[in-house]
């Protein structure tokens, strides 16, 4: 099952990659999470997108060795971080956990997380890592009272507080205000710019265009495409869409179609439904009832066509 | 309060703060005080028995060391653990540069730092309550020791067993419960065979040897040093599969 398929895209994304995932897989039963997953990272921001689903929370828990993948290898500079605590010391990871101890303070927290670490100079660590996320003010409440944002960028100092050299952040940014959020981004180019390596997953394009300079896109636990963002959004945005229709009248829908300048080929299967290929995905969305209109046609089915890259990447894109 | 323990023991300052923060050590002080309440039915009906015997058969072995003591020992045990199982904090304490046995143990000790003295407070005050007037006595001072020791046995045990059970079931103390009702009490009672596998066995093994007296008795009692080192051997076996699990577990 899910064999290594040298066919497989393998991403290389660094000459001094960081983080490296050597044909990674992972299954539960019968459900595939993660299939052969090749990829490797260096320092800087790296975004890992896809839509809810995809895996990437279970490529990112494997990563920091909290799920251990069915077969492949995966290892941070050089070290496997499953099995061998060590790892942690230069790893920090801010999960998508809702929950942080609602009985300890904002700055014991972060405290723990560097006695944990067993820094030297835990006050020190403490301070300055409750600095970096803007927390000072509020850290002698209670987390239990924080707003969600406060909850992020509190377990956000937890997991920068022994200053490691490798931060994996899952969809930091949910739950964030807008004004949160820029103090997220800012923070993740400053990191970057450190020469740390930051694997940052998020669902959303337009967000991982503000912080990440390589993407790597997951789709259905595969490796979907890997690049810097324009790169990615010009293969997103001129990838034609494939869009299924259906109505009472599909042959004179057909030939309406074709007068349209969005679309680039329409053709009619033997059950009568229509597929069109279109680059221009929303404008299409838009012009097509109008047109069925005009024409007096009722429109009965109108999607897309499958669940492949064009899909998702409409899907990315939508949002 | 002793934050300069934070420093050496985190995992363990962090799991004190967790019982305090909800309601878990109140009801396990009602619990554990609950048999003083009991031994004050010796003044009025002593039934011409004499207090250690009425502690001993008619409150410490029905009452505690059948229920009361493995159930308190179950909240805070299986509380240490599974809540961050349950919440999903584990990862803030295993994505960190420490030894899974070091979690496991600090989460022990901070189980028994807890449940020991108010379940041994309890249990003190149960005796002062029966034995009034003699508590002083060398005599009632020895039977005070055997009582002591033996559910302070009890509680390391069950302490070291519960832990383990919440890493392997999601509603450790539902299973807990049902293995101290059932397994302890009943299984226990009735097959004779089973005492050497239970937990309860041992702790009345070193109440009744070390109580020495004729009144208080359990067929077939296990030396009390042969007790002592079984209920070691659990104590180290439970960490170790704990530990092991740890390692293992796959966390979501």
């Amino acid at each position: 099952m899910a064999a290594a398929d040298p066919s497989r895209p393998v991403a290389i994304m660094s000459d001094t990659p960081t983080i490296v995932l050597d044909h990674v897989s992972k299954w539960y039963g019968d459900l595939v999470a993660v299939s052969d997953l090749s990829f490797s990272i260096g320092p800087g921001v790296t975004a890992l997108l896809g839509p809810n689903g995809s895996g990437k929370s279970t490529t990112l828990k494997m990563i920091c060795g909290l799920l251990g993948p069915s077969t492949g290898a995966i290892t941070i500079d050089g070290l496997p971080a499953r099995g061998d605590s060590k790892a942690y010391r230069n790893l920090g990871v801010v999960l998508d956990i809702e929950q942080v101890y609602p009985y300890l303070s904002g700055r014991e927290f972060v405290r723990m997380n560097a006695q944990l670490q067993k820094l030297p100079d835990v006050d020190a660590a403490t301070e300055r890592a409750l600095a970096i996320v803007e927390m000072t003010d509020a850290a002698n409440r209670k987390v239990g009272g924080y707003s969600k944002g406060m909850r992020q960028r509190i377990k956000l100092a937890g997991a920068l507080v022994h200053d490691p050299n490798v931060v994996l952040m899952d969809e930091p940014l949910n739950g964030t205000d807008p004004e949160q959020r820029a103090h997220m981004i800012r923070l993740m180019w400053e990191l970057g710019r450190q020469g740390k390596t930051l694997l940052v997953s998020s669902h959303v394009l337009s967000e991982v265009e503000r912080f990440a300079e390589n993407i790597i896109v997951i789709i259905n636990g595969k490796l979907g495409a890997a690049g810097n963002y324009r790169t990615i959004r010009e293969r997103i945005d001129n990838h034609p869409h494939i869009v299924r229709l259906g109505a009472n009248e599909p042959r004179k829908l057909a030939s309406a179609l074709v007068t349209l300048p969005q679309i680039s080929s329409v053709r009619i299967d033997k059950d009568g439904r229509v597929f069109v290929e279109t680059g221009e995905l929303r404008d299409f969305y838009r012009m097509v009832p109008r047109l069925a209109k005009e024409q007096n046609v009722r429109l009965t089915e109108l999607q897309a066509a499958d669940e492949s890259l064009e899909s998702v990447f409409s899907y990315l894109v939508e949002r | 309060m002793a934050s300069a323990l934070w420093r050496p023991l985190p995992v363990f300052m962090l799991t004190i703060r967790q019982f305090f923060g909800g309601k878990s050590v109140w009801v396990v002080a009602v619990l554990a005080f609950l048999p003083a309440l009991f031994g004050m039915i010796y003044w009025f009906d002593s039934g011409d028995n004499p207090p250690a015997y009425f502690l001993a058969e008619n409150i410490y072995r029905p009452l505690v060391i059948a229920t009361l003591l493995p159930i308190t020992v179950l909240i805070l045990a299986t509380g240490a653990l599974g809540n961050e199982i349950e919440d999903a904090t584990l990862p803030y304490l295993t994505l960190k540069p420490i030894s899974r046995l070091r979690i496991v143990f600090e989460k022990l000790l901070a189980t028994l730092v807890v449940s020991l003295p108010i379940i041994l407070g309890g249990l003190l005050t149960t005796y002062l309550i029966v034995f009034r007037g003699d508590a002083g006595e060398s005599e009632s001072l020895s039977f005070l020791w055997a009582l002591l020791a033996s559910a302070a046995a009890g509680i390391v045990a069950y302490g070291a067993v519960f832990l383990l059970v919440s890493l392997f079931v999601a509603r450790a103390l539902l299973v807990g419960i049902v293995y101290a009702l059932v397994w302890e009490s009943l299984l226990g009672r009735f097959l004779t065979g089973l005492k050497i596998v239970s937990i309860r066995h041992y702790t009345e093994s070193i109440l009744v040897g070390m109580a020495d007296d004729r009144d208080i008795a359990l067929t077939g009692a296990t030396g009390v040093a042969t007790s002592v080192v079984v209920i070691v051997a659990v104590v180290i076996a439970a960490m170790l599969i704990s530990t092991w699990r740890l390692r293992n577990l796959n966390l979501e």
